[in-house]
């Protein structure tokens, strides 16, 4: 489609180790429309962050295809990647290591500016740092600060005004608000919500947190071990959740309500190793519904209609048995 | 039901170069036999500082206990003697800390070190001990066959376990809880939930439970203490805080954290930070941030009081006595969530 912004295609990305290869994402496939949100969620360990790093190309892919703007990002040079470097940018999840203790805050903030050669004399860039941060909502006082005399939430808006000081068309955030406290949380994510429509940005949303996802992204991708195991819409994904693992995932988030006990889908044991995987699906050894045929071959991602993607053998059946039961 | 637990007045401050950071400023809090108590707030609240002195475990230097009293089986504990409060911790009292990967020794095979805290404290012999550590395990859901492993052999989740076993292996009668599940991932964590709640009906426990997730808190406990800037701003049981906040910080707290059931596509968060724990404004502590503040709430420090009409719901607030209350606090409190 034209107005995709990303595409990911057939994406691989092993690590050799000592016990074997870790197959850290394997075999992903999806895209992200201009101007839209796509939620990454999945627990410690599954690839997420790994999906993010090769999109930016700080990971060169094992084998696939990442097609920003129709640009091959796994085939392009030094000078190439320096110009899309331009166009997508990365909020990190930690805002105490992301920013150089020794660099104040209005450096942090131009060194992109000086990098990209965007600003041709000291007044643009002094001006330009000061529009950024007031867009961010840090006060002008705190250009002269450094790092450590901020505290996390204002760190991390120095890290969002970096981000958009090329004026990027994509951002990358990975985990962005998963340092903060609640209150403090809940302001950044209102201000990357504003950014988003003031500049017509696009964001891949990397976090393990589903409440966020659901208040954040329009489109939600769940993985699990390395690959995609369900995508959809955000409010169908909710409304409508198809795979095991993304029903277990959900029923997991203590709802902060009372008269409202958990009705937990029993999980038990916990990710396996992502070394050497056996073929199969490779969530089967932790899920509740899995058959003798999960094992053995790979399930692939089914259509169920309105673009509500999902791997597993056995969601058909298990979506009518449970349409069955409401009945 | 008797108070098990019973901190009054407690007071806690760091001593730093020419600085004083108010931790705990006056807090008083009860836990009472079989309870389970949340005690919820950010970072820098002084819910952490509140746990460790219990068992007077704050670092001191800096730290010190400036004033107050903490009962225990009607003993103070700030008060007694050193060997005696020994006898009270990991036996009576004992704590479960955030992150299971430091809590426990790299060195020493993790039976080994559940079976240390069951000879310490019971008078039986390394045979018995080792048995009963055993059964610990196998109570907290790992096998007993995996009691000579190391640490570094156990993912994440399963050394909370282990954690749990240990707290739990000389049957305590309050546990305190330092965010046990904030380091895991949320399908472990409603594993190790729902193994606190099994072991707290299993042995009777009281439970102090710290943590900044109100969703946590809904799940394991009776009631919650909402702590803002080393104070509780307001407590109750939990439906009574959950359904009907009152506290502007409160009311603000539950604004900003989406939900699953949330319709809405915008968060309210509260504006501004929590103040410099060195220099607290001369009124409430929060009367900075909060929209529905008045005069007298930056000059004078509210007092606690109990909201009408209801049992245990307290308050640290002006809001609820002025005579021309304000509509919209009025409004929210009345509607609830």
């Amino acid at each position: 489609m034209a107005d995709n912004i990303l595409e990911v295609k057939h994406l691989k990305k092993y690590f050799k180790t000592n016990r074997g290869t870790l197959h850290a994402v394997d075999d992903v496939n999806f895209s992200i429309r201009k101007g839209e949100t796509l939620g990454l969620v999945g627990e410690s360990g599954c690839g997420k962050s790994t999906i993010g790093r090769l999109i930016l190309g700080l990971h060169s892919a094992t084998s696939g295809e990442i097609l920003f703007n129709g640009q091959d990002i796994c085939k392009a040079d030094a000078q190439q990647m320096h110009d899309l470097r331009r166009q997508m940018q990365i909020i990190f999840q930690d805002p105490f290591s992301s920013l150089n203790p020794r660099m104040s805050i209005s450096e942090i903030i131009g060194e992109p500016l000086i990098i990209h050669k965007m600003v041709s004399s000291r007044a643009e860039l002094d001006k330009r740092v000061l529009e950024l941060m007031d867009v961010v909502g840090l006060s002008q006082r705190l250009e002269n600060s450094y790092p450590h005399e901020l505290d996390g939430g204002r760190r991390q808006r120095v890290g969002i005004a970096r981000a958009l000081s090329l004026t990027p068309q994509f951002i990358m955030c990975d985990e962005p608000v998963s340092s903060l406290d609640v209150s403090i949380q809940a302001q950044v994510l209102n201000l990357l919500k504003d950014l988003q429509a003031e500049f017509g940005l696009t964001y891949l949303f990397i976090t393990h947190d589903l409440s966020v996802v659901k208040y954040f992204s329009d489109k939600i991708a769940v993985m699990y071990l390395g690959q995609l195991v369900e995508t959809s819409a955000s409010d169908e994904l909710f409304r409508n959740t198809l795979h095991p693992y993304s029903q277990a995932l959900l029923s997991a988030i203590p709802e902060p309500r009372a008269h409202h006990k958990m009705q937990r889908v029993k999980l038990t044991g916990e990710l396996t190793s992502p070394i050497n995987p056996e073929p199969g699906c490779r969530f089967a050894k932790r899920c509740l519904y899995a058959a003798p045929y999960c094992t053995g071959q790979d399930p692939t991602l089914q259509d169920f209609g309105d673009n509500h993607f999902c791997a597993c053998f056995r969601a058909e059946e298990l979506r009518k048995e449970a349409a069955g039961i409401e009945e | 039901m008797e108070n098990l637990l019973e901190i009054k007045n407690l007071t806690v401050e760091y001593h730093t170069q020419g600085e004083i950071v108010h931790a705990v400023n006056g807090l008083s809090l009860n836990l009472r036999q079989g309870e389970s108590l949340g005690l919820v707030g950010e970072t820098g609240a002084g819910k952490t500082t509140t746990a460790l002195s219990i068992l007077q475990l704050v670092a001191d230097p800096p730290g010190k206990i400036m004033g107050g009293e903490i009962f225990f089986d009607g003993v103070d504990l700030l008060k007694t003697k050193k060997s005696l409060l020994r006898s009270v911790r990991g036996n009576k009292i004992s704590m479960i800390f955030q992150d299971p990967m430091t809590s426990l020794n790299p060195v020493y095979s993790v039976g080994f070190q559940i079976a240390e805290v069951i000879q310490l404290h019971e008078n039986c012999s390394k045979e018995e001990a080792r048995r009963k550590a055993e059964e610990m395990l196998e109570m907290v859901g790992i096998p007993k066959e995996r009691y000579e492993e190391y640490p570094h052999q156990f993912s994440g989740g399963m050394k909370q376990r282990v954690v749990i076993a240990m707290s739990v292996a000389c049957s305590p009668q309050i546990i305190l809880a330092d965010e046990p599940t904030t380091a895991l991932d949320v399908t472990i964590q409603a594993q190790v939930l729902e193994l606190m709640n099994d072991l707290k009906e299993k042995l009777h426990t009281s439970l102090l439970l710290i943590t900044h997730d109100l969703g946590v808190v809904a799940q394991v406990c009776d009631r919650v203490a909402i702590m803002y800037s080393g104070e509780i701003v307001e407590q109750g049981t939990i439906p009574e805080v959950f359904d009907h906040p009152a506290h502007p910080y409160t009311i603000g707290l539950f604004g900003s954290i989406p939900t699953l059931s949330m319709e809405s596509t915008k968060l309210t968060p509260i504006e501004g930070q929590m103040p410099d724990p060195t220099e607290l404004p001369a009124g409430c502590n929060f009367s900075p941030r909060c929209p529905y503040a008045r005069a007298e709430c930056h000059s004078k420090k509210p007092g606690v009081t109990r909201i009408p009409g209801e049992a245990t719901h307290e308050l640290r607030c002006f809001a609820l006595g002025w005579e021309q209350p304000d509509e919209t606090l009025m409004e929210v409190i009345k509607r609830g969530r």
